[in-house]
């Protein structure tokens, strides 16, 4: 038993990325797909986390405690801290990739995507915009 | 390539890739047994060396700073990117129309809902910024308070509508807030370079340990953080809200695809 | 040696495959709220309040809404073509 429980952690965090990976490949949507992306990257935190804990430990604020008691290990939960507020923004320009996708091909399903090909006019030709002042912005 | 295709390729990367992730798992100390010996560093000097009581908020904006630099700037680029992605065919315009969606009933708010988004938005922005300041006393900073902010603003949406939020936040001073942060940020690592220190060195009076004012030039860079991340999450609800909204003319339907 | 650690990361493993079984996006949306908060538990149960926070704070508030607006601004855009 102690054999599982020292594995335990990375064993999970392996699960969670090939389960996540299994989503991305068989998805039929692709907010399903992003979706299963988070999942993997949860997968890098729980094995991070992990890797920095030791039984016994506090966290490492010392505040209430005295500087010098056993604490985790500090740099793990930093490089965590970052990557969730920053992979939560890159979820959200994923979504804007898949409106994007949706408006101009009518379909949230990988299998019915085709590569585009180049068109005859340009597309801000066509585009129309809602400003009220009519000014566009130019990509 | 078929579905059929994509999961024998996928099977046959796990064959090919779990004997090696096994082989990492069996080579990784046991859990629990030890921690790195950086930390185990830090967790024994930064107390005495930087005042600070909170060890995560000292690697983030103090001895690991650069690191936090570039993620401050990946934030402010994914967010323009989104900016950039749906204004770009929108143009910068805002409606005040809210969408209608034929044959679905419009409910009105209930007043239960207005009082407690009252109650509960001064609250959680209070909230917010009690954990961006006790950034180097508790657990907290300023990703976490950026965060909470930019949620205190949703509530204003919830309590009194499209039309009151978009009062209420205006996007040039999220835009504002958003670079500013950012600038900050870097200013505090140039700064220190005009007194001859290195980049980001702390050069501010380091305070008395377990003070609120500990830390020195990582308040500043604690400061530019929160801004940036309330300012870019609330941008973010912004231009996703506003891809909502009923357009004055249609939009042409879409280009065939290929 | 305690034994909430273990039933926790069982508990992680479950609730992220039941992300990525719920097909529907509109119900997966629930199902990354409930992953996040499972998610906040188990850090905090590894002794890291800060990362617990964050992950409270992004995992049920901010990135379930961005999922519900897209979703709202795709079924809204096209109502001719469903997909």
């Amino acid at each position: 038993m102690s054999v599982v429980s020292n594995i335990l952690p990375y064993a999970v965090a392996v699960w969670l990325f090939g389960a996540g990976l299994y989503g991305i490949a068989t998805s039929r949507n692709l907010i399903h797909l992003v979706g299963c992306l988070g999942v993997c990257q949860s997968a890098t935190y729980v094995l991070l986390l992990g890797l920095g804990y030791r039984w016994g430990s506090i966290a490492p604020i010392f505040y209430d405690h005295p500087p010098g008691t056993p604490a985790v290990d500090p740099v793990m939960q930093a490089l965590v801290l970052t990557d969730i507020v920053v992979g939560a923004t890159l979820t959200a320009l994923l979504l804007v990739l898949t409106i994007q996708v949706y408006k101009r091909s009518g379909s949230l399903d990988p299998e019915k995507l085709r590569p585009m090909r180049a068109r005859q006019g340009s597309d801000r030709a066509e585009g129309s915009d809602r400003g009220h002042d009519g000014k566009r912005t130019v990509l | 390539m078929t579905p059929r295709i994509r999961v024998a390729l996928l099977a046959l990367a796990g064959v090919v890739l779990l004997p090696g992730a096994a082989a990492v798992i069996t080579g990784l100390p046991p859990f629990g047994a030890t921690i790195a010996q950086y930390g185990e560093r830090i967790n024994a000097i930064t107390p005495e060396a930087r005042h600070v009581a909170n060890m995560v908020s000292a690697i983030n904006f103090d001895l690991r700073g650069l690191d936090t630099l570039g993620e401050e700037f990946m934030l402010l680029a994914a967010i323009t990117g989104t900016v950039v992605l749906l204004r770009g065919r929108r143009g910068e315009g805002n409606t005040e129309r809210a969408l209608r969606r034929p044959g679905r009933a419009v409910i009105p708010r209930s007043e239960a809902v207005v009082l407690v988004c009252r109650i509960a938005g001064p609250l959680t922005a209070l909230f917010g910024l009690y954990v961006v300041v006790h950034a180097t006393v508790t657990p907290g900073g300023g990703f976490q308070g950026g965060v909470i902010l930019a949620s205190g603003t949703l509530i204003i949406y919830l309590g009194e509508g499209y039309a009151g939020w978009r009062d209420a936040v205006r996007s040039h001073w999220l835009d504002g807030l958003e670079g500013g942060g950012a600038l900050l940020f870097t200013l505090c690592g140039l700064a220190p370079m005009l007194t001859g220190a290195a980049f980001m060195q702390n050069i501010l009076p380091l305070g008395t340990f377990r003070d609120l004012m500990s830390g020195g030039l990582m308040l500043v860079e604690n400061l530019g953080v929160a801004l940036a991340v309330a300012g870019g999450f609330t941008q973010l609800f912004l231009e996703f809200m506003e891809e909502t909204r009923e357009a004055d003319e249609l939009d042409e339907p879409g280009e065939e695809s290929a | 040696m305690s034994a909430i650690l273990p039933l926790l990361f069982l508990l992680t493993a479950l609730s992220g495959t039941a992300v990525v079984l719920v097909r529907d996006p509109t119900r997966q949306v629930f199902v990354i709220a409930v992953n996040g908060l499972v998610l906040t538990i188990l850090f905090d149960a590894l002794q890291a309040p800060d990362v617990a926070l964050s992950e409270l704070a992004v995992g049920s508030a901010a990135v379930p809404l961005l999922y519900l607006v897209a979703l709202m601004a795709v079924r809204n855009q096209l109502p001719g073509k469903e997909s």
